[in-house]
């Protein structure tokens, strides 16, 4: 984004030597290298050590090339609004940045009023350049924001209680009346999903082909849409909900709930990962922030909290509501309120204060906020339409090709396609932490031994038993009879343990009755002798 | 040293050697002597030997004695050729014992040749290797002392004590011939100086010597001296294996061998390996020469024609052949014709007749067997698949276009009866099969038949109608003729019941003749030509109907259903302009339907289905008429139990089902329930207008509101409660003590004791475990916080189960994975390196053993090391393989280990 100078510091500060340089290109490396190399120097095995000293060597390279690229190929950086002397960033109104920006970023705040079609909800597919629209009364569209065409625009003449794309913009799924639908780009409908039901709320997880929805009996689904599986569904038993939440960095869903809780779904755990009491009334709202480690909610207790998801911990309260939360890509946080909107900016060490504020018309209650990917722009859906905004320092200023390309072209949408076919995540992927994939499985507790495990035991027993060699007794006791018996009870001994054990795991089988009873036992004495 | 003072005669030597070596190695001697002698002589002596080796042995003191004698003659006898003899090897050692003395090389003894002026004279010398008085070279040494090692080894003593014996007998072959009188001592030698200058000095340092004889050092005993010989020979091996060490270090720490890169490994396809082939074996050569007969390659090279000229067939087989073609092709052409000439036949009937011939006669093969049924129905199912696809017989051909706009009235009989069967074919067609599964797809085919019966021309109808209702009648009187039988078990079988249910069908019956009647009136009715009421009851609705005409009927029961509701449940309902309850006749008709739809329940509830069966019986004929004549009976009262396309599936099922419909209102009035939340919703919408300021755009329901009102109350303790639940559920909490009643309180002091200690501690112990237990969870300082501890057990396989190989500490080894590898997140440099394998080798190429190279031992480890095999090496490339295996495996465990 290039923006107008005087408002934001675009301009990153030259390196005034040239020692600066590799100072800071060892700083982005350091961040490239994902943490330290272990301490090799308390490893005995000399030839483990080597190849583990060349692999951190590689490592090291690959880091640098990465820095060296981002120095040189990704120049630009976000810039925020600069306040001089008194002014406050939050003072700054919407029309002075739009009379200051130039042409085509003035075009990207605009207002969009549809009074008939009820509250609009809206979603930006991952490159940010396709907006979907959705009409609380039935009205779709899909916008290209590039060239602000109208798309596909249509009627469902149903509830459209959420709309949310698929992979990329030639499919959305629409949470309609009684079933989520999901439609083609031409507003063709591919599918109706019954089994979601009445779904409240969808989310989309791109990397696992997951559509995630949520429906009036708090039934969590995740179904695959690329095979069609219906992956996992499970019953909140928390209550009706409509506060769904996908968390980018590890795919997990967060649910708010009425009673003040916040759950974390996986679709391989029947029951919640993490549950919260986050606050004293329902959840209004929750968004996660991209790294992943920051979640904020909003509750009906006049409550905005920070949470790290470290730890679990509360980070800040805030006082006041909020209808819809949103973190832009590069952590501003978006609350919107009846027609009332504010953006937080994290002031270090996580502490958000406010960085602007917009007031809509009065009387338009605002339903959605959302961060335009790759834009300092603000989406808003609210009751008479959609809005949106510019929030400069909002959106990352580059975008890499390979995750998100706002100027794609057909082909490479198709390449794209298939990648992310090819890399398709399982569901059992989706963890709370998942770099913990390929560590080592923390021991169990108690881990039954299998049985195979049990055979060799029990023979090693056996095998003792017998090699156990007896005393020589006095005459009459030393028969070889006797003998043999002492030895076979000492074998039976050793061999009790495993039997007693098996018998035990083997399930109380139930026994069925021959005959249905056909009466009840009351009234069995009534029935008639059946004459033979 | 001790030789000189031993004297012995010729006898006594011969005696002691004869002795000596019978004893210890008879065999053993004669190969020896026998090697020694000149075998070309072939003379009597050693023949006799040979056989005697050969036949059965002798005892000891026999061969002894034999071999006593045996010695002179051979000694004499051998003297005399030994001279100007070669000695040449002819095998004739028995080789058992050869086998038994290891000892022996026996290759060397093979290729061994005596010089031509050896003597006979000799044959003892070579044992004299200590005092240089050997004739012959170092051969002979050698041997000797080859000899005495084997009597060690056959003896087990130690080798002087045969050094003694071979002394002596080195002196008694020295002196042989010279003297052959008394010993001679030194003496003896001394005796001729006598009285010569110097001559007692002389004899006094002799007899000095004699007396305190000179000590030589004893030779290390045998294990020292190998000791010492392994020693030397260590520091050897050592010095020669240190130079390896650089290379074997540079090679191990090398992250990536390539072994033989520049290595030319010939053929790689089967086609050049197949080039090379020649043929060995006669068949092999047979098939070489027709394969490369000169006239079928050329054949091969021009186009392949020329080869049927070199097929030989006789002429009989050929003329077979044709002929059975001209059959074939006569026959083919004989029921062509029959085809043409079936075609061409006009007749209607003949047609017809055929036809039916043809659907009979699948109709018959599937009584006699599953197959056939199986088929046809597949057919079938076909067949329905294409009618819903082509819609071919739904009057969209230009024929019944042409006809139903002219009208169907006007149309004469037969056209009218052609479109019905169409229709009637159409509906067959379409008819789903009980064998499908009921998909969500069904209200679509509904939706087909429904537009179809818009079409039909109410003549028809009336008609229909007429048949209908007869049938109906009919279906009612068999059905209260039938009604009398009496369940004759389960619950129905008690006798209060059979009262009962006897109570009930009087009722019924009654119930049906009322019905008869109104069939009649109803009938009646028709007749009189009250044509104009059946468009009107259609359209007696009198509102909008956008949807389609499917949901009319649904519709209108659904309002009867939300009267009392008063507002229209469904959101489709905003679509549609509701304005009812304006038509009183409608409203009638609506509680009349009320009222027989009550009657008809009850009847359900008797399990009267026959009654419900037969009707859907009749609901199932007529084909798609039915529903159309549900709109024409506006006051029928089995309306609704058609009206919800009984045609489709003709089953109880549907009855039932809608039975159940009729009976669940309440289920209707949840929904209704469940509905108003939209209503809200869109009130909501509303709401946002007149800027409210509400946050929840959805109302919720009375128990929902009182809880959100009251939901910060009690929130924590509810939340305390739920996390108790949870880890009660994992770590269970152990059960109080407590005695099985009666026991342990027979006395006072029993009961005043309470309960034995040994469960009290129990109960201490489970408590404290769990307390652990607890103490060790994630979440077990946060208040607020419930992390769930179960494993998932599709994720573990995400996991390693135990620690890789080289690794011993978890965290090197999760440091070490931290980094991707993939070519995404590594420069082309980096990324290649990170994942070449450790070895990199062409299949096919042999590696080589390791060569010596000299290497820098400071050299930087990483770099990849090609290993290059030197080709020139031929003839150590020979070598190798002849040495097998062990070489060739010598070149990776060098690497490896």
């Amino acid at each position: 984004m290039t923006m107008n100078e005087e408002i934001m510091n675009s301009e990153k500060p030259v390196a005034e030597n040239e020692q600066d340089i590799p100072d800071e290109l060892d700083l982005k490396a350091r961040k490239y290298l994902r943490g330290s190399g272990a301490n090799l120097e308390t490893l005995r095995d000399k030839k483990l050590k080597g190849q583990l000293a060349l692999r951190e060597k590689l490592h090291g390279q690959s880091a640098k090339a990465a820095a060296k690229a981002e120095k040189w190929l990704m120049p630009s950086e976000e810039g925020y609004l600069e306040p001089e002397g008194l002014e406050k960033t939050w003072m700054i109104k919407q029309e002075s940045i739009l009379h200051e920006v130039d042409i085509i970023s003035s075009r990207k705040a605009f207002d969009m009023i549809l009074p008939d079609l009820g509250p609009y909800n809206m979603e930006y597919t991952s490159s940010g350049r396709y907006m979907l629209v959705g009409g609380r009364k039935g009205h779709l569209a899909m916008i290209d924001m590039l060239s602000m065409e109208l798309i596909k625009e249509f009627q469902v003449r149903e509830t459209v209680r959420d709309v949310v794309f698929l992979q990329n913009e030639q499919f959305f799924a629409a949470a309609q009346k009684k079933y989520p639908y999901i439609y083609n780009r031409h507003g063709t409908e591919i599918h109706c999903l019954k089994e979601h039901g009445a779904a409240l709320k969808l989310q989309f997880l791109d990397k696992h082909f997951l559509l995630v929805s949520v429906n009036k009996f708090a039934q969590l689904h995740y179904q695959d849409v690329s095979t069609g599986v219906m992956v996992a569904n499970y019953r909140t038993g928390l209550g009706r909900t409509d506060v769904m939440r996908v968390n980018p960095h590890n795919a997990v869903i967060g649910l708010g709930h009425s009673g003040g809780k916040v759950t974390m779904w996986k679709p391989t755990s029947v029951k919640p990962l993490v549950t919260m009491l986050c606050h004293h009334g329902p959840v209004t709202a929750i968004a996660f922030h991209r790294g992943g480690q920051l979640m904020a909610t909003a509750g009906m207790d006049r409550k905005i909290k920070l949470w790290d998801l470290r730890k679990f911990g509360v980070l800040h309260t805030y006082h006041g509501h909020a209808r819809t939360l949103d973190f832009s890509q590069k952590g501003l946080l978006a609350i919107g309120n009846g027609s009332q909107i504010q953006v937080w900016k994290d002031s270090g060490n996580q502490e958000y204060e406010s960085y602007m504020t917009h007031a809509m018309v009065k009387g338009y209650q605002i339903g959605k906020l959302s961060f335009r990917p790759y834009e300092d722009v603000l989406g808003i859906g609210h009751s008479m339409g959609i809005s949106s905004i510019l929030i400069p320092g909002s959106g990352e200023p580059n975008f890499d090709t390979f995750v998100a390309n706002p100027y794609e072209t057909t082909k490479q949408r198709r390449e794209k396609e298939v990648h992310a076919l090819l890399d398709k995540l399982q569901p059992e992927t989706i963890m709370l932490e998942p770099s913990r994939i390929g560590t080592v499985r923390p021991p169990r507790k108690k881990e039954k031994p299998t049985k195979k495990e049990m055979e060799e035991e029990m023979e090693a027993a056996v095998e003792a038993a017998k090699s156990i060699s007896f005393k020589k007794k006095t005459k009459g006791r030393n028969k070889p009879s006797k003998r043999t018996k002492k030895k076979e009870e000492e074998v039976f001994k050793a061999k009790r343990p495993f039997l007693e054990q098996q018998t035990e795991e083997k399930p109380y089988k139930k026994q069925r009755t021959a005959e249905e009873v056909e009466l009840p036992k009351a009234l069995q004495r009534f029935s008639r002798k059946k004459a033979s | 040293m001790a030789r000189k003072t031993i004297t012995t005669t010729k006898a006594d030597k011969k005696k002691q050697r004869n002795s000596a070596l019978s004893k210890t190695l008879n065999a053993k001697i004669s190969k020896n002597m026998s090697k020694k002698k000149n075998l070309k002589s072939k003379n009597k002596g050693e023949r006799e030997e040979r056989r005697r080796r050969t036949g059965p042995r002798l005892p000891s003191a026999m061969r002894k004695e034999l071999e006593h004698l045996n010695r002179g003659d051979s000694d004499s006898e051998s003297e005399e050729f030994r001279k100007d003899d070669v000695y040449e090897y002819e095998e004739d050692a028995p080789e058992e014992e050869s086998r038994k003395n290891r000892r022996y090389d026996s290759v060397e003894n093979y290729e061994y040749e005596l010089p031509e002026e050896f003597e006979d004279e000799d044959v003892p010398s070579d044992e004299g290797e200590d005092d240089g008085i050997r004739s012959d070279g170092s051969d002979d040494g050698q041997e000797g002392d080859r000899h005495t090692r084997m009597l060690e080894g056959i003896t087990g003593l130690p080798g002087e004590a045969f050094e003694g014996k071979e002394r002596k007998k080195f002196v008694a072959s020295d002196f042989q011939g010279e003297s052959s009188d008394g010993r001679i001592s030194i003496h003896d030698l001394l005796d001729p100086l006598h009285g010569k200058p110097g001559y007692s000095s002389l004899r006094k340092r002799l007899t000095q010597l004699e007396k305190k004889p000179m000590t030589v050092q004893a030779p290390l005993p045998k294990v020292e001296r190998e000791k010492l010989e392994r020693k030397v020979a260590y520091e050897h091996s050592k010095k020669d294996m240190t130079q390896w060490e650089p290379l074997v270090k540079r090679n191990r720490e090398a992250p990536t061998l390539y072994f033989g890169e520049d290595v030319n490994l010939g053929y790689s396809t089967v086609g050049a390996i197949a080039a090379e082939f020649e043929p060995r074996t006669e068949f092999e050569k047979k098939m070489a020469l027709l394969v490369r007969d000169p006239e079928v390659v050329e054949a091969h090279k021009k186009d392949g024609a020329r080869l049927l000229e070199l097929n030989k067939i006789s002429i009989e087989d050929q003329k077979d052949r044709q002929n059975q073609l001209a059959k074939m092709r006569s026959l083919l052409f004989r029921h062509e014709m029959k085809a043409k000439h079936i075609k061409k036949i006009k007749s209607k009937t003949y047609h017809r007749i055929l036809k039916r011939e043809r659907l009979k006669a699948p109709s018959a093969e599937v009584e006699m067997d599953l197959e056939a049924a199986k088929e046809i129905a597949m057919k079938q199912e076909f067949k329905r698949a294409e009618e819903r696809m082509t819609l071919k017989h739904k009057n969209r051909s230009k024929w019944a276009k042409r006809i139903l706009k002219r009208g169907l009235t006007v149309q004469d009989e037969g056209t009218r009866a052609a479109i019905a069967e169409q229709l009637n074919q159409h509906a067959l067609l379409t008819r789903k099969m009980n064998s499908i599964k009921d998909t969500s797809s069904s209200d679509e085919s509904s939706d087909d038949d429904d537009s179809a019966d818009d079409e039909l021309s109410p003549g028809m109808k009336k008609e229909r109608a007429l048949k209908l209702i007869n049938k109906a009648k009919e279906n009612t009187l068999k059905a209260l003729e039938d009604g009398d039988e009496l369940p004759k078990s389960g619950v129905f079988a008690l006798p209060f019941m059979e009262r009962g249910l006897k109570k009930r069908q009087v009722a019924i019956e009654e119930e049906a003749r009322l019905a008869l009647q109104e069939y009649d009136a109803s009938l009646g009715q028709l007749e009189t030509g009250d044509d104009v009421e059946s468009p009107k009851s259609v359209k007696v609705s009198g509102r909008k109907v956008f949807g389609p005409p499917k949901d009319k009927p649904q519709q209108s029961s659904k309002r009867m259903e939300s009267y009392n509701v008063g507002r229209s449940s469904d959101s489709e309902d905003d679509f549609v302009s509701s304005d009812h309850a304006d038509d009183g006749q409608e409203v009638n008709n609506h509680s009349q339907e009320l009222h027989l739809g009550a009657a008809f329940h009850d009847d359900s509830e008797n399990a009267h289905q026959s009654l419900f069966n037969s009707f859907d019986d009749i609901v199932k004929e007529p084909g798609p008429k039915t529903t159309y004549e549900v709109a024409i009976f506006a006051s029928d009262s089995w309306k609704k139990m058609k009206d919800e396309n009984v045609v489709d599936d003709g089953n109880m099922k549907v009855v039932a089902v809608q039975n159940v419909e009729k009976l669940g209102q309440g289920g209707k009035s949840e929904e209704v329930d469940q509905d108003s939340g939209d209503d809200s919703e869109e009130k909501m919408v509303d709401g946002f207008l007149s800027s409210s300021s509400k946050h929840d755009n959805e109302l919720l329901s009375q128990a929902d509101l009182l809880h959100s009102a009251f939901a910060g109350d009690d929130v924590e303790a509810e939340f305390e409660k739920d996390k108790m639940e949870i880890l009660d559920e994992e770590n269970p909490e152990p059960e109080k003590p407590v005695l099985i009643p009666g026991w342990g309180q027979w006395t006072h002091i029993q009961q005043k004791k309470g309960l034995p200690s040994w469960m009290l501690k129990e109960h201490e112990n489970a408590k404290r475990k769990r307390d652990e237990a607890l103490q060790k969870r994630k979440d077990a300082n946060l208040k607020h916080l419930i992390i769930s501890e179960k494993i998932d057990k599709k994720a573990e396989k995400l996991l390693v189960k135990s620690l890789p190989f080289p690794y011993t500490s978890k965290e090197v080894y999760e440091q070490s994975i931290r980094m991707p590898i993939g070519p995404e997140y590594n420069p082309a440099i980096t990324a290649g390196a990170l994942t070449r394998p450790m070895i990199v080798k062409k299949a096919g190429v042999i590696i080589k053993p390791i060569q010596y190279e000299e290497v820098d031992a400071h050299e930087k480890p990483d770099q990849p090391k090609h290993i290059v095999h030197k080709s020139n090496t031929k003839p150590k490339a020979k070598k190798a393989k002849t040495g097998g295996g062990k070489h060739v495996k010598k070149a990776p465990v060098m690497r490896s280990s």
